[in-house]
């Protein structure tokens, strides 16, 4: 581990000092990423496979006694192997990426700050001492603003930014906050004696718990904490905003994990519940809003907040299975979550790698100006669908295979709680239901507007596929979409060498199935369910076969334009991505409170209109509802404080004496 | 090794058994239809007639379209035969129940469902537009519905794999919990929702504002369109197996004899016969529902399957 942050911090030099030449600097920040990621890499892997936590030390001050570790544990070492999984696809893509994408003044800027980043999210991963981890999420903070605002000219990107550090700020407050309360409990910096979850008891728990999930909720930009996201992801170039919403929300749910689940004690039926209700909120508020954007990249950061969601449904279903002392259940749901993080990382990766492409070819992020690219740009297209279908929860994709454990860990959950506690857990799978065929009718649009029929832009039809050196790595990762799908019992079985590590859980001693099946056993019911995708190829592949020889006069079609009733078929005639998801935007008003404006500008006659403009939005509730009287409030708040700061000396030495009679009383006072 | 030629074997017969019955099945509520409204109706083997003259008719596409557009009626066709092989039909058993349950049976048809909708929107026409946009969205609103009730006919068993749960329901004997009935009701307007029938849909109809599945696929000739109409014959007479197998599984051959295949078959037929007729009652006595109606539709259904759940667990 130890040489992976040499590694890294070499990588981070070299950047910098490279700055005035960009082609050598953006080698070296990517070269130097990838050998980093790989060494980090070998060392997660290594942990998953041995079960054992691999400890060291960052830092020691001899004079102080102050030792600094770091602790690989296997559930860190499973965040890591996902960040290294995408981090090594998203530094190679860089590589032709930048050339085109990053003007070259801003290169070192951004190589430096991505290596600054990938860094400080490992460390946040491996740290075992309070002090470094806290250091380490700052860090993290601090330069994803900087790639954040990497177009800096761009008012929206300095906004993004903006909004970006406050959120974060006020869940980094929250977290100094928790930690401090658990650290005066115990009087310790070490994670191993912080979270054993003997530190605090009674009302302090919760309290704590609530401090804890504001700071780490923050992060994994779960509704309603998530105002940043949807900014902040699509400001940053491509290939980063591939890694922020696959990796580094999941710095925010390795918090979730680590603490709120697992290091406060025992959790409470109520704090799983909480998780439940926020990650559906997030799971269906998140598809629904990712269904209306015509932005490809916010599109992506939407769906974002919705695959959070389903983690923290399948990570609150645990807390629930935990708190009933269910520990084989609680083995299952924490897995399924976990299992959605690694498929969750690779499929979004995928997406976001596949829009950057098709944003720098097209010169446009929104899907009304591109269609017909999947002739231009085959293999992306390819790509993109890939990644698409398994987004959408469809069987033989990765997708799927972690849906169906969450699936199971809800009805399992059904089957072995008692009282009315139980409900929430079928309503929970019909809304994970819900979300899965909304995220599919959501990326069928998202596919179909931009990638097929005919251009809607001149930019769209002069498009050109993507360098090789940005396809190999979404190759990568479509394959490792299809790989993980094929065999989620390979997946499974790691993950129950994770949660065997973690306080409560009872994964099965004896998973029956290999790698390429799932099985769920509950209380009493022997075969619940098991799934073997591999064995749904066969007779896929059959009845293809037999569709292609049932349909053989069908391979010599004849070629004839598209039937527009009577009419020219041209791009205005196709339908758009607004059209496509109006039924649904009718259906859920009651969410999205359309607006819609129409105007008719006429010059003789009403019924001859020289021009129509039609403008619809949607209110974005949660900022008008919940963060402008907030952010109000603070504003008047801070004006209300001005009186304080009067600017005169004497009023300031005053302040300085009561303060001093104040800190004099309380000390006097407690002896 | 006999294990998989008996799985193999069977799911051979099984596929083709019911390729080989689901267009019967569209003609027979075709001309039930007809005899409700003093009509003649067309002869039982018209939807034969039609599949064999799609199939020999030359293919037109468009020439916007890429391979999208040839690949969707395919996985369609593909992913409805597929999910039949996880459906118990005569025999207590499902072919291929070794490789999944009920999450995987409404996955791969929903596969399909995304193959052809993606495929609708490549020839630029704004009806394969309207048409994918309808069907995801009516998908969408029926999922959650659609999975409840089968959680609670799977809870009640105990089993989440057909064959199982099959098996299971036919040890136990009839149960005639009022909550099966609830959650009979709720899958029966899934069933409805999901074939495209009237009041949600109407397979009848060309008319542009008010087509579902039929603009979707609008742009399909010869070949290609005979792969639809035959994959989506299947779906239905799948759904109305998986309505049999959850609610009605008595008669099924636990044996392997002559004797009980043929009970079987017979009783398959009857109960099916039975759905069809009164999917015929709903689609004559209903007039269709406008879009924007079948929300709540669907949210009775949600409400039905729900009530089910709570009246039988609590």
């Amino acid at each position: 581990m130890n040489i992976a942050l040499v590694v890294r911090l070499v990588t981070i030099l070299a950047a910098a000092a490279t700055a005035r030449r960009a082609t050598t600097c953006r080698w070296a920040a990517l070269g130097g990423s990838m050998f980093a990621s790989a060494v980090t890499l070998t060392v997660a892997v290594q942990v998953i496979a041995s079960g054992h936590a691999i400890d060291g030390v960052l830092l020691r001050h001899a004079a102080s006694g102050i030792v600094l570790g770091y602790s690989v544990t296997p559930l860190s070492a499973w965040f890591l192997m996902v960040l290294e999984l995408i981090a090594i696809p998203v530094a190679f893509y860089s590589t032709g990426y930048f050339a085109h994408a990053v003007s070259a003044s801003r290169t070192a800027v951004v190589g430096t700050a991505l290596n600054v980043l990938l860094g400080a999210l490992e460390i946040v991963f491996a740290a075992d001492a309070l002090i470094v981890f806290l250091f380490a999420w700052e860090l993290m903070t601090l330069s994803t603003a900087v790639l954040v605002a990497t177009d800096h000219q761009e008012r929206a990107s300095r906004r993004a930014a903006y909004l970006y550090l406050v959120m974060s700020h006020v869940g980094t407050g929250c977290l100094v906050a928790g930690f401090l309360i658990l650290s005066a409990a115990t009087g310790s910096q070490s994670f191993a004696i912080l979270l054993s979850g003997h530190a605090v008891s009674g009302p302090a728990r919760h309290a704590l718990f609530a401090l804890f999930f504001l700071g780490f909720g923050v992060k994994a930009g779960v509704i309603p904490l998530h105002v940043w996201l949807p900014e902040a992801h699509p400001a940053a170039p491509s290939s980063i905003s591939a890694l922020m919403s696959a990796v580094l929300v999941t710095a925010g749910i390795y918090g979730l994990v680590r603490v709120c689940a697992f290091g406060l004690g025992v959790p409470d039926v109520r704090w799983g519940l909480t998780f439940m209700f926020v990650g559906t909120v997030s799971a269906i508020l998140g598809v629904l809003y990712a269904l209306t954007q015509i932005d490809i990249k916010r599109l992506l950061a939407y769906s974002t907040i919705e695959n959070v969601g389903i983690i923290m449904l399948g990570l609150g279903a645990g807390m629930v299975a935990l708190a009933h002392g269910q520990g084989a259940l609680a083995a299952m749901a924490v897995a399924a979550s976990l299992m959605h993080v690694l498929n969750h990382a690779v499929f979004k990766g995928l997406l976001f790698l596949g829009a950057g492409g098709v944003v720098m070819a097209t010169g446009t992020r929104q899907i009304e100006q591109m269609g017909g690219l999947l002739r231009l740009m085959p293999w992306t297209g390819l790509c993109f669908l890939a990644g698409a279908m398994a987004i959408s929860g469809l069987p033989l994709l990765n997708g799927f295979a972690s849906e169906w454990v969450t699936f199971q860990a809800l009805l399992l959950g059904f089957a072995s709680t008692r009282g009315l506690v139980r409900l929430v857990f079928p309503l929970g799978g019909a809304m994970l239901a819900l979300t899965t065929a909304l995220a599919a009718a959501c990326f069928v649009r998202a596919f179909g507007i931009s990638f097929l029929a005919l251009p809607r832009s001149p930019e769209a039809a002069g498009a050109r596929e993507s360098h090789a050196a940005m396809l190999g790595p979404q190759a990568a990762l479509a394959a490792l979409c299809v790989v993980l799908g094929l065999f989620p019992g390979a997946v499974l079985r790691t993950l129950w060498d994770v949660t065997k590590s973690l306080p409560g859980l009872q994964p099965p001693v004896e998973p029956s199935w290999g790698a390429m099946g799932m099985a769920a056993r509950g209380s009493g019911m022997d075969a619940f369910d098991h799934v073997v995708p591999v064995f749904m190829a066969v007779p896929m592949l059959g009845g293809l076969a037999l569709a292609v020889w049932a349909a053989q006069r069908a391979t010599a079609a004849r070629r004839a334009p598209t039937w527009a009733c009577g009419g020219e078929l041209t791009a205005r005639t196709e339908y758009t991505a607004t059209a496509f998801s109006k039924p649904l935007m009718l259906i859920f008003r009651g969410v999205y409170r359309p607006t819609r404006n129409v105007e008719t500008l006429a010059d003789v006659s009403p019924y001859f209109p020289q021009e129509v403009r039609f403008r619809s939005q949607i209110e974005p509730t949660f900022e008008r509802y919940i963060y402008r009287p907030l952010g109000r409030g603070v504003l008047r708040a801070a004006d209300g404080m001005k009186v304080l700061q009067a600017g005169s000396l004497h009023a300031y030495l005053s302040y300085v004496l009561i303060v001093g009679v104040l800190i004099l009383i309380w000390l006097g006072g407690g002896m | 090794m006999t294990d998989v030629v008996w799985t193999a074997g069977l799911t051979i017969l099984q596929t083709v058994g019911l390729l080989a019955v689901a267009p019967l099945l569209k003609t027979v509520i075709k001309k039930m239809k007809a005899r409700l409204q003093n009509r003649q109706g067309p002869p039982f083997l018209q939807g034969y007639s039609d599949l064999t003259k799609l199939l020999r008719k030359e293919s037109v596409r468009s020439e916007t379209a890429s391979w999208v557009y040839v690949a969707g009626p395919r996985v369609y066709f593909a992913a409805a035969i597929a999910a039949t092989t996880l459906v118990p039909v005569l025999i207590a058993a499902a072919p291929l129940e070794a490789a999944g349950g009920i999450l995987l049976l409404v996955g791969t048809l929903a596969l399909g469902r995304f193959a052809l909708a993606t495929a609708a929107l490549d020839t630029g026409s704004p009806f394969g537009g309207m048409g994918a946009s309808r069907d995801m969205t009516i998908a969408a609103l029926a999922e959650p519905a659609l999975m409840l009730g089968l959680f609670t006919s799977a809870l009640a068993a105990g089993s989440m794999n057909l064959g199982v749960l099959v098996r299971g329901l036919l040890q136990q004997g009839p149960s005639l919990h009022p909550s099966d009935f609830l959650a009979l009701a709720g899958l029966f307007v899934i069933l409805i929702a999901e074939t495209g029938r009237i009041p949600v849909d109407n397979p009848a109809t060309h008319l542009e504002l008010t087509m579902i599945h039929e603009a979707m696929v609008l742009e399909y000739a010869g070949p290609d369109l005979a792969l639809v109409e035959w994959a989506s014959a299947l779906k239905e007479l799948l759904y109305m197996t998986l309505l049999v197998d959850l609610f009605l599984p008595a008669g099924m051959a636990t044996h392997v004899t002559a004797g009980a295949i043929v009970v079987a078959a017979l009783a398959w037929a009857g109960k099916v016969l039975l759905l069809a007729v009164a999917v015929t009652v709903a689609e004559s006595t209903n007039a269709k529902l406008r879009l924007f109606r079948v929300p709540e539709l669907v949210s009775i259904s949600l409400g039905l399957a729900f009530l089910a759940l709570a009246i039988r667990f609590l």
